[in-house]
């Protein structure tokens, strides 16, 4: 607890966001009510699967989902205290790549195809930092050099297609930084990429993020990308956070059923062999047939009458850790 | 002639694109050897997996397999039955044997289809009654953990999951004995992608069925497979048996693959083999050992001399030279893989 205060002021704080979507069967509420708290140099990842609200939480943060169908119904984003959801488009337009970056999953929905990729590194840095058009060029040579890529100063002249897809993410990489943002979201940043050039790139963010002391919020899937990344880990299910905890704590004594789930889900990659894998039954709900109460309570193995009727709040247990299941101690007693 | 436990037998297969010359081809390329000279053997019963990044040929390979793709040169053997050499009325016969489950099971499906006629589309081509596509139907849909009254809906309304499920019901449908999985699980999410293993092995059991398991997950894998085949650039640089390629693996590529791997162990110490670099494309292949500019470990050799294939003492096939020489293995074990 005393950390915590010594770690100071957080550089994003995130309050009880609630994001809806307008759509023609009705209104859904694709984010529903996540906290965090993230400092500079701190990496927190995003765990769910497919409609867990993940990528929408992320979308939110810059606000870049269409304001036509979405609405945030609630809560604050304070970025050093602002609240981002208040900010006018001028001061939105400052946030975005200046202050916060993203970067996706697939780097074409970044890139212009038709431009080069030096014409699209010096664009934020021209617009942002006011660079000419030299000192930008030099810029962005050194950016291509930082994240990688061989040659930077003849790829300045490439286009997106001449590159490969770890090149590729290299440079929406090297765009995301061009202006020292304080926070970088990355969105499944590596899920479109193999193996080998996955453990690439995780490795490029890290070296970079200790050399910018950056705060990165990991948006995953992978929950070993997450173990080998994060600081602190946040799980959502079906729009809420279910739990939430340091990595470490996490990965040794989950608490919520639902991350007890999708742990022992991953196939054993030591000595151990299993016949069978613990898979979780059943599948996400749909947004548009939520189940009442928990929402996992359909696909969890301990679910009692009392999970059909409340929705459990996030409720402490441990050091910084938190899980919303109306079980919780009681399974705890029981694996104890 | 095959051992009797051979179901497969792959012998120097080379698949080689051509290059097509359209209206905006400046020049004409080289052709793309995709596959070039791969040969192993899948016995029955068992799941063979092949692993390797994209652009390796692993999806082609299986594609040759069954002759969805017609192999440039190169045997297949399928239970004593040159495939490449039978007449239409044969290769008929025996395709029915062979069934392909993909990636993404929507692709193939006829959206306008239910998922009834779906199932049943492979038992019409091979001529089976009405009544009797109808039946089988409602045996194969419990078996694949789906529904009777699913019979009549559309594939639209189903997760991707429940859509894999569909497809695994399909391949089923004529009562296959070796089924080519192509990534079958690599789109669904984490929870539905044990559900969908557990499945496959369920099945496996169920209908002594051979599997040809090509993904490029390696958790996944070392989870199904009996032997791994690893794949690069066209070629098959590593098979052996399962455990000992995952606990001791000898190319340098093999264990840059399984390093990379991310586990679920935070704190676990991130020490290991990275591979500078990126898989070149199948049109410039590299001289000598086509791993050797990626290869932490490349000698002179590399540079000049394609490494032949050898059988170490475990059993296993490796192409390198570097284990060769280590482990003093004289090239000649094992025709070279070349042609």
């Amino acid at each position: 607890m005393l950390m915590g205060t010594l770690r100071g002021t957080p550089l994003l704080s995130v309050r009880d966001l609630s994001v809806q979507f307008r759509t023609d069967q009705g209104l859904i509420t694709a984010v529903d009510g996540v906290s965090f708290d993230l400092r500079a140099g701190q990496t927190l990842g995003i765990v769910g699967e497919s409609g867990s609200g993940k990528s929408v939480t992320a979308m939110s943060l810059l606000r870049l989902l269409p304001p036509a169908t979405t609405r945030i119904a609630r809560g604050e984003i304070l970025l050093e205290g602002r609240d981002i959801i208040k900010a006018s488009e001028s001061e939105l337009e400052r946030i975005r790549g200046r202050d916060v970056s993203i970067v996706f999953q697939d780097p074409m929905s970044s890139l212009n195809p038709v431009l080069t990729i030096g014409r699209q590194i010096c664009e934020p840095l021209r617009l942002h930092l006011k660079l000419s058009r030299a000192e930008a060029k030099e810029r962005a040579v050194d950016l291509l050099g930082f994240v990688g890529i061989p040659s930077p100063r003849e790829s300045l002249g490439s286009y997106p297609h001449q590159l490969s897809g770890g090149q590729r993410q290299r440079v929406v990489i090297a765009m995301a930084l061009a202006c020292r943002p304080k926070v970088l979201i990355a969105d499944e940043p590596t899920t479109a990429l193999d193996v080998t050039t996955q453990a690439q790139i995780l490795d490029l963010l890290r070296e970079l993020q200790s050399k910018l002391h950056m705060a990165v919020i990991l948006i995953t899937h992978d929950l070993g990308v997450v173990a080998e990344f994060a600081d602190d880990v946040l799980v959502m299910y079906a729009g809420r956070m279910v739990e939430k905890s340091p990595v470490s704590q996490l990965f040794a004594r989950a608490r919520h059923p639902y991350t007890q789930g999708l742990l022992n889900s991953i196939p054993p990659f030591g000595d151990q062999e299993l016949e069978k894998l613990p898979a979780i039954n059943g599948t996400v709900p749909s947004p548009f047939a939520m189940p009442s109460g928990c929402a996992f309570h359909p696909r969890c193995t301990f679910a009692s009458s009392a999970c059909l009727e409340a929705v459990p709040e996030l409720a402490s247990c441990g050091p910084n850790h938190v899980a919303a299941c109306l079980r919780v101690t009681e399974l705890e007693r029981m694996h104890a | 002639m095959s051992e009797p436990s051979t179901l497969v037998r792959a012998k120097n297969l080379v698949k080689e694109f051509s290059p097509r010359g359209g209206i905006f081809a400046r020049r004409k390329g080289r052709g793309v050897r995709a596959v070039d000279g791969v040969s192993f053997e899948i016995q029955r019963g068992e799941t063979l997996a092949l692993v390797g990044e994209s652009g390796c040929g692993k999806s082609t390979m299986g594609r040759l397999l069954m002759r969805l793709i017609e192999p440039t040169s190169g045997e297949v053997d399928f239970d004593g039955i040159e495939l490449l050499k039978a007449n239409d009325a044969d290769f008929r016969t025996i395709r029915r044997r062979i069934q392909l489950i993909f990636q993404d099971p929507a692709s193939a499906f006829n959206p306008r289809m239910t998922v009834g006629a779906i199932i049943a589309e492979p038992m019409r081509l091979a001529g089976f009654s009405r009544e009797r596509c109808r039946e089988r139907v409602k045996e194969l849909l419990p078996l694949v953990g789906l529904a009777d009254f699913h019979a009549d809906r559309y594939p639209h309304e189903f997760s991707g999951g429940q859509r894999q499920r569909i497809g695994i019901a399909r391949s089923l449908a004529v009562h296959p004995e070796f089924i080519i999985c192509d990534e079958p699980v690599s789109a669904l999410d984490v929870s539905i992608q044990a559900q969908v293993i557990n499945l496959l092995t369920d099945l496996q059991k169920q209908f002594d069925l051979t599997y040809l398991f090509i993904s490029h997950d390696l958790r996944v894998v070392r989870h199904i497979a009996d032997r791994v085949a690893v794949m690069y650039l066209g070629r098959i640089v590593e098979i052996g048996d399962k455990r000992a390629i995952y606990s001791r693996p000898l190319h340098p590529y093999t264990q840059a693959l399984i390093a990379a791997v991310p586990l679920p162990e935070p704190g676990r110490a991130t020490s290991h083999t990275r591979l500078t670099g990126e898989i070149p494309s199948a049109q410039n292949i590299p001289s000598g050992c086509r791993f050797h500019p990626r290869c932490p470990y490349a000698m002179p050799i590399c540079h000049e001399r394609d490494p032949a294939t050898v059988v170490t003492g475990d059993g296993r096939q490796v192409a390198c030279h570097l284990v060769s020489q280590s482990l003093d293995i004289q090239p000649q074990a094992l025709e070279p893989q070349r042609m």
